[in-house]
């Protein structure tokens, strides 16, 4: 169809000196470039009035629901390891639990992908050569891999965990089962508020006696030593308050009850199967991208560095990886936003993420697809932005103290 | 340089007059297309003649499952059968003669409906549950039910589990997208109790070999299809029992399009038939000694002479098939019994109960009741 209206043009490329008013119009850059974006304008114009047109006319064909109504009505089914969820409770109510579900895996996955990052990155510039081809063979193997297939392989091994039956309990620290894995975990027991304020009232103090270091510090010419000194009165503080208000906080264990486990901080397979493999697949890249940004660095600082008689870890501390960090941000900020979009295979492991919650609305008739699936994308964008916002505010502080 | 720019910006003004070009046929062959559309539309609908066009062509277009063991299911050489199966070959043996007259299109779940509405399939026979939308909205018209389904429960056999109320606290395996997950929630409504929701079977089978699911609820029809497939190194089906109860109806049955009432009496009776037959007693075993039966009801049934005031005379039913259109149905596929018994009776591989259900003729207490042959 482009070459039927574009075909009988051709000829007149070669032959441009034909001369004539009309001729020297048709060579007019100004001219050819002003119809050239009007045409592409109008093109979009006719592209959105043709796709509006047609989804108007879909909709009163099949008598699809519009609006977004839907979103009050209710839910109609339960959603795993939410049991306060109740059928009943509308479709946003889900949606919410699902967009929760979303950041505690992604936020979760962010932390830990760039602890693997930084940790691996590093190692694989040491001189150690075990070390050096270890991290080398993960990053390799991982980085090129589809993010599927790890996350199916991460599921399949959680699977052969020991069955809720003979699940292993580690002291009463510990429980681990093919459906949970369940941590000890801190809970509030008597007097909590207060231990709270007394814990603020810690905090505060130990921010005065770190202004009091310094002030003594340079009065006098000592090591200031404030953070000791500010850790030293919290740790205090928190020690003698939980003693004096007989144990605010006690530690709640987990156990095996009937089919599932009760107690602690309860990680279920599923949010352990898709956090985990997509901070691993994420960590390969962040790895990459830290030694690359490493190597980055003019090889210079590293020889000032050793003349002026720098050790190795101070010359990683003070000079190579400060200026590390500031190539590195903005490719890892692309891994944050990616890994955030990935949690959405979480599908493939059963988990309840916002986007496995539509497509679950979508097919029992609770949603309308067209609604649901911009709906969706809007979170997710809003997702991406609020990282990007955040990410790119560090970026650009870190960028300032550039000399 | 100049002569470069020069021609680069022709070049892209050129490609943006063909953009526009394109443009502009795309919409004219649009409006072309929903003319020709409307046209078939019209025509399928206005003409009905879905019957007079099986004849003509000499093959019944059968939209059937090739995945569900039992009911509809493609073997290794290509040849189909089930429950579902045996319905295309009865509606074929009915106005063609010849069981063997089908060709039978796989169909997903999502094609079906469209399937049937284009005139693609001239009857849908493929485990589909009639609601009151899909007569209304999806443009199906559905004849009488031929089996009745309902969602189930199936829980290791060693769990020792015997009622859905003790599954309290535990972990239940589906897949998603389906009424399935609404009839759990109404169904576990104050049982505590975790709904993993998968995207297909396989992902179920998993969990459930790994011990992550207590239970697996799905269409009766499909946890004993599973549970007869189930691999013998896991302890084969034994290992695995269905509870008794059923907590959601799905009647399952043939649909034809919408507003051909002649195809549809045809589709109708055809499975009415069969019904009428296992009350009256006749088989394919015993179809030869039947027609030569006194009782005018069985002559009646099978379109013989039966003697009224004198004359003898032929029931004509006024459907467009010949009067003993029954006998080829029962000699194709045999009577509602047999076709139950062979593809999922108690002796079959899904050995699925039929007495005292609702699958049991009304005179044993079930729904199966066929108006009378008059």
């Amino acid at each position: 169809m482009t070459g039927g209206a574009g075909a009988p043009a051709p000829p007149d490329v070669p032959t441009p000196h034909r001369g004539g008013r009309l001729g020297a119009l048709a060579f007019n850059v100004r001219l050819l470039r002003t119809v050239g974006q009007v045409a592409a304008i109008g093109l979009l114009v006719a592209l959105a009035a043709y796709l509006g047109d047609n989804y108007r006319a879909n909709v009163s064909e099949r008598n699809a629901r519009t609006g977004w109504g839907f979103l009050n009505e209710p839910t109609g089914f339960n959603i795993a390891f939410d049991p306060q969820f109740s059928p009943g409770q509308p479709v946003k109510d889900a949606l919410w639990v699902g967009i929760v579900n979303t950041a505690a895996c992604a936020a979760v996955g962010i932390v830990i992908a760039t602890i693997i990052g930084v940790v691996v990155g590093v190692v694989r510039l040491s001189n150690s050569w075990v070390a050096r081809k270890a991290s080398t063979l993960y990053v390799e193997v991982i980085r090129n891999v589809p993010v599927l297939l790890v996350i199916l392989f991460l599921a399949a091994g959680l699977q052969t965990l020991p069955p809720i039956d003979d699940a292993r309990s580690i002291g009463d620290v510990l429980v681990i089962s093919n459906r949970a894995i369940a941590v000890m975990s801190p809970e509030a027991g008597d007097n909590f508020g207060l231990y709270l304020g007394v814990l603020a009232l810690g905090v505060v103090a130990a921010v005065a006696v770190a202004a009091w270091r310094t002030r003594v510090s340079a009065a006098t010419g000592a090591p200031d030593r404030r953070y000791l000194w500010a850790g030293g009165v919290v740790v205090a503080v928190a020690v003698a308050g939980y003693f004096l208000l007989g144990a605010p906080i006690v530690w709640s264990h987990p156990e095996v009850e009937g089919r599932g486990v009760v107690g602690g901080a309860i990680l279920n397979i599923p949010y352990v199967a898709i956090t985990l493999a997509l901070a691993i697949y994420h960590g390969s890249h962040i790895a990459e991208i830290v030694r690359g940004s490493v190597q980055a660095v003019p090889h210079g600082q590293t020889e000032a560095a050793t003349a002026i008689g720098l050790s190795e870890i101070q010359r990683l501390r003070f000079v190579i990886l400060p200026q590390a960090f500031r190539i590195a941000v903005p490719p890892t900020i692309n891994q944050y936003l990616s890994l955030v979009k990935n949690t959405s295979l979480g599908i493939a492991v059963a988990y309840s993420d916002v986007a496995a919650l539509s497509f679950r609305l979508i097919g029992s008739s609770r949603a309308p697809a067209l609604q649901m699936v911009a709906l969706l994308m809007a979170i997710y964008l809003t997702f991406s932005l609020v990282i990007s916002f955040v990410l790119n505010i560090l970026n650009r502080r870190l960028q300032l103290v550039e000399r | 340089m100049f002569r470069r720019t020069r021609a680069f910006t022709l070049a892209s003004g050129l490609l943006v007059a063909g953009l526009l070009g394109a443009a502009c046929s795309d919409d004219s062959s649009d409006d072309e297309e929903a003319g020709s559309e409307e046209e078939s539309d019209s025509g399928a609908q206005t003409s009905g003649g879905t019957l007079a066009a099986v004849v003509d062509r000499g093959t019944l277009n059968c939209g059937v499952n090739n995945s569900v063991p039992g009911f509809g299911f493609e073997t290794a050489d290509g040849t189909f059968e089930g429950f579902d199966i045996d319905y295309c070959k009865a509606i074929a043996a009915a106005v063609l003669g010849d069981p063997e007259a089908v060709e039978y299109i796989p169909l997903t779940p999502e094609q079906r409906f469209p399937s049937l509405a284009s005139g693609e399939i001239d009857v849908l026979a493929r485990n589909t549950t009639w609601t009151s939308t899909r007569d209304g909205a999806e443009g199906a018209a559905f004849v009488t039910t031929t089996f009745y389904d309902g969602q189930a429960m199936m829980v290791p056999a060693a769990s020792g589990v015997t009622s859905i109320d003790a599954l309290a606290g535990s972990t239940i395996c589906l897949t998603a997208g389906t009424t399935t997950e609404q009839n759990l929630a109404d169904r576990m409504a104050g049982i505590q109790h975790t709904p993993q929701t998968f995207e297909e079977n396989a992902q179920v089978q998993e969990a459930f070999l790994a011990g992550q699911c207590d239970a697996w609820t799905s269409d009766r029809s499909q946890l004993a299809g599973i549970r007869s497939n189930w691999p013998a190194d896991q302890g084969g089906p034994a290992a695995l029992t269905v509870l008794d109860e059923t907590f959601s109806k799905e009647p399952l049955g043939p649909a034809v399009v919408d507003g051909d009432s002649e195809w549809f009496d045809v589709v109708n009776w055809v499975v009415l038939a069969t019904i009428e037959a296992e009350e009256l007693g006749i088989t394919a075993d015993n179809l030869d000694q039947m027609l030569e039966s006194e009782d005018p009801a069985v002559r009646r049934f099978l379109g013989q002479p039966v003697e009224v005031e004198g004359e003898e005379a032929v029931v004509d039913h006024g459907f467009g098939v010949d009067p003993d259109f029954t006998v080829d149905v029962i000699r194709a596929v045999g009577n509602y019994g047999d076709i139950y018994a062979a593809h999922v009776g108690p002796d079959s591989a899904l050995q699925i109960e039929r007495e005292g259900t609702a699958n049991a003729l009304w005179t044993d207490g079930g729904l199966h009741y066929s108006p009378p042959f008059r």
